[in-house]
């Protein structure tokens, strides 16, 4: 299993990329996948990435899933859009989210 | 992941081979495979051989006698399916199929013509299950089976979506989709398969679908879609789930609950079995239409399609409707019935509505539900406004299975042309039965592969940029989960201008509705036709 640096954090990632353990995730983790995915080296992330990135973690708590693109936008009180704004598409948000690479619809859109 | 051309930079080769077919190795390279099914979805489903492998690797790690199980394993499909061995037998390379594969137009290799394809294993057949192919070698197209060969079978039957295409114009009949079904079924028997079709069939086994969205999950997200549609027109549809006592079980393809836009055609079906008051219920457990297994083996196709009727005696319903998929469509019609059938705890499908009793169903008991709406249609049960869809110039996308696999040709068109002003054929020669594939069905849909796919969906993209010039086509209708969402990507590379709906989502914005608040957009939020001023503001 890799593991990088980021600022004083060792963080660590399956060979694609997605953060191994859910529980490790914090804002810094998430400056540090945001990087890494060429999101961009802004640290802290805005408030309207990190409302989106807490909602899918929290729905992913509650329902192994995460969520249908436009209820995030529509539960974080965002333009429908909000997940291509912000971020470059879905899957991204996802796995900067710190989720687990799931065998989702993503790959259906 | 390998890094997707250009359209502008995609090289098609149609030149003369300078090597013959059974001297040119299959040569894999990122972009023309998918990847390998991961060892804990094997496991998942009790396959042969889980463990991690890669088709770049000299080594594929086959089992010590791989070669006896797979011509034990062939021995014994030539005794149980006829049809294998005839289409082993009867095929005298004529090559009428030969640029009928959307595969071999797009990618020049001679070994996606569907009679090569299909002579990677009959040439195998020959040689240990012939007179002549064990005397005479090579002379009469017999060879051994060995590693390579065996990794050819891999390359090029995941580059087939077993769409059917070529069957139609095979003077014989030869079904290659069959072929490839029984190529896919032997490589299984020593643990080769793409992790996007063992994936979702893991996850189909697991938790009732392919994307793996739990029962809380699926409940949660459909009744988000009821939300969205309380904000569309101010009627809140009230699904039920796993209810005893139905008249309908509905049951659909699991992307429509997840994926764009089919999430759209699933607000379709909503809000037409609201607006008519179907007794019906969803299923947290048969919560998946289509059925990866079909390109897996016979076994797990039976095993993932069982739950359908399980379900349906359970809930005591009297039928089931299915909704807008592809190949789930042909594990219907062709094989439910004797798989798991018969369902005679289920009565003929009657609509309620109309008292229209739909015998083409009278073993199967379930139906289209574009079939249903076509009736519902014609006997004049539906208050429909074609205008709202006035800003979509429309053309229809036959999806392979439903047309090719069951005949499915008319009420699609009917129903758009009802709910639709502005519709165009595209040619002749690519739709109906002749339907050009959209390149990622069977499986093939997942991102490693979309340089073939872009190169496999080129003769249908084709097709559709002749109706946008000529037309000023912007939509492209389909009835396909895997269309809805592959189409997508594939009109984002060749015809960007166009926007796929699935034939629900069309009905669901012309339907007029009983109380209904003033319509000012269309179910994607997007502006109807006199109505972008009263629309601005209304983006969040």
């Amino acid at each position: 299993m890799p593991t990088f640096e980021y600022e004083t954090k060792k963080i660590q990632v399956d060979e694609e990329g997605y953060l191994v353990n859910f529980d490790d995730w914090d804002e810094t983790v998430a400056c540090a996948l945001a990087e890494r995915e060429g999101v961009g080296k802004e640290c802290p992330l805005v408030k309207e990435q990190i409302e989106i990135l807490k909602f899918i973690r929290d729905y992913y708590k509650k329902f192994s899933s995460v969520p249908v693109v436009r209820a995030v936008c529509t539960n974080v009180h965002q333009p429908r859009k909000c997940e291509y704004l912000e971020f470059p598409d879905p899957r991204i948000t996802s796995k900067i989210a710190g989720i687990p690479k799931l065998v989702t619809g993503y790959e259906l859109m | 992941m390998a890094k997707v051309p250009k359209p502008n930079e995609l090289v098609i080769e149609h030149g003369f081979p300078q090597t013959g077919w059974m001297d040119t190795p299959a040569v894999f390279r990122p972009g023309n495979f998918s990847y390998p099914g991961k060892a804990k979805n094997l496991q998942a489903l009790g396959l042969p051989n889980p463990r991690e492998w890669s088709p770049l690797d000299e080594d594929w790690k086959l089992p010590s006698n791989w070669k006896q199980i797979i011509l034990e394993g062939m021995r014994e499909r030539l005794d149980k399916f006829r049809s294998f061995k005839i289409f082993m037998d009867i095929c005298v390379r004529c090559g009428a199929c030969a640029d009928k594969c959307h595969f071999y137009l797009g990618s020049g290799d001679p070994k996606n013509m569907p009679v090569l394809r299909a002579e990677l294993l009959r040439s195998v057949y020959r040689k240990d299950f012939s007179l002549a192919g064990r005397i005479m070698g090579k002379m009469v197209g017999a060879r051994d089976l060995t590693e390579d060969v065996l990794k050819e079978w891999f390359m090029y039957f995941f580059q087939c979506t077993e769409c059917r295409r070529c069957s139609l114009f095979c003077p014989y009949g030869i079904d290659t989709a069959e072929v490839t079904m029984m190529g896919r079924e032997l490589l299984n028997l020593v643990g080769l398969n793409i992790d996007w079709v063992v994936g979702p069939a893991a996850n189909c086994f697991n938790n009732g679908n392919h994307l793996g969205i739990q029962p809380h999950a699926f409940k949660d997200m459909i009744e988000f879609f009821v939300d969205e549609i309380e904000a569309v027109n101010g009627i809140r549809c009230e699904p039920t789930f796993n209810r005893k006592g139905a008249e309908v079980l509905f049951i659909t393809p699991s992307g429509d609950v997840f994926a764009d836009p089919g999430t759209y055609t699933l607000m379709g079906y909503l809000m037409l079995f609201h607006q008519i008051g179907l007794d019906y219920t969803w299923s947290t457990y048969a919560s998946e239409g289509g059925n990866f297994g079909m390109f897996t083996s016979h076994e797990v196709m039976k095993r993932l399609n069982s739950k359908m009727y399980a379900e349906a005696k359970r809930l005591g319903v009297k039928y089931i409707i299915g909704g807008e998929c592809g190949h789930m469509w042909r594990v219907i019609n062709q094989y439910m019935d004797t798989m798991n059938g018969p369902a005679d705890f289920l009565e003929v499908p009657v609509s309620p509505m109309t008292g229209t009793r739909f015998d083409n169903a009278a073993t199967t008991k379930m139906i289209h539900i574009v079939e249903f709406t076509a009736d519902l249609i014609k006997n004049g049960k539906l208050k429909l406004d074609p205008s709202r869809n006035d800003h979509l110039v429309t053309t229809y996308h036959d999806s392979c299975n439903p047309a090719r696999g069951m005949g499915f040709f008319e009420e699609p068109r009917y129903v758009i042309k009802n709910v639709c002003n502005n519709f165009h054929e595209m040619p002749p020669n690519t739709i109906r039965e002749q339907t050009f594939c959209c390149g990622s069905g069977s499986g093939l849909n997942n991102d490693e592969f979309m340089e073939m796919r872009m190169r496999g969906g080129l003769p249908r993209a084709n097709a559709v940029r002749h109706v946008h010039d000529l037309h000023g086509v912007n939509t492209l209708a389909t009835i396909c989960a895997i269309d809805r969402a592959v189409l997508t990507a594939l009109m984002d590379y060749w015809v960007p201008d166009v926007t796929v709906y699935g034939v629900h989502e069309l009905v669901a914005n012309a339907l007029v509705m009983d109380g209904e608040t003033e319509r000012t957009t269309d179910l994607r939020g997007e502006p109807l036709p006199g109505m972008e001023e009263d629309s601005e503001n209304e983006d969040v």
